[in-house]
């Protein structure tokens, strides 16, 4: 069963990769719009520009995502997938959803919405090992 | 889906991994699809029943056929 946990097909292999780099780009991207707004002193069309610039990682990680769903030759391996893309998708919304209401009910902490993506991607991974627990 | 996956590949002697790497998936496949916890497509269920020699009807079971 540990086979689950690591990488079994090539499909795979390339995912964890691009994947990689795309985390990499997002850090970069969104550090350097993060040090440009504060310390930059960047103002206008130039502002927007640095808020819109973390969300291409984003968009090339979905895309990464669907290229190996289309790669993935092992169905049942897809399935696995889909169900804890589903799973981080219902956690994250729901958590989010909860959350604005308890700001706005009980005062708690403001959420950046910034948190929100790699929210995602940690539900995502929370999500994984359940769905897998469901076929053992 | 009922089917005789297990027993198919008693006969042959195969282990999970032996018969997944036949089929080219991973053997957590095949061992969803034995216990039934995994219906697979029709081209996966081709695939076995050109792998044992037989037909998809020979394999798999459909319980809802009265």
């Amino acid at each position: 069963m540990m086979s689950t946990w690591c990488i079994s097909n090539p499909a795979q292999g390339r995912y964890v990769g691009r994947m990689f780099w795309a985390a990499l780009f997002c850090v970069v991207l969104s550090a350097a719009a993060a040090l440009g707004i504060r310390y930059g002193h960047v103002t206008g069309v130039a502002a927007y520009l640095l808020a819109v610039l973390p969300a291409a990682p984003i968009v090339l990680a979905l895309l990464v995502t669907g290229a190996y769903l289309v790669e993935e030759k092992d169905e049942f391996q897809r399935n696995l997938y889909i169900q804890a893309l589903l799973g981080g998708i219902a956690l994250t919304l729901s958590l989010t959803t909860v959350w604005g209401n308890l700001e706005d009910f009980v005062h708690v902490p403001h959420l950046d919405l910034i948190w929100v993506y790699p929210l995602f991607w940690i539900f995502v991974l929370v999500a994984f090992p359940v769905v897998w627990l469901r076929y053992r | 889906m009922k089917n005789r996956l297990r027993v198919l590949r008693a006969e042959r002697e195969w282990s999970q991994g032996e018969l997944a790497k036949r089929l080219e998936v991973s053997r957590q496949s095949v061992n969803a699809i034995e216990t039934g916890k995994f219906d697979p497509s029709l081209p996966l269920a081709f695939r076995l029943a050109r792998l044992f020699g037989m037909t998809i009807e020979e394999i798999f079971t459909d319980e809802d056929r009265v």
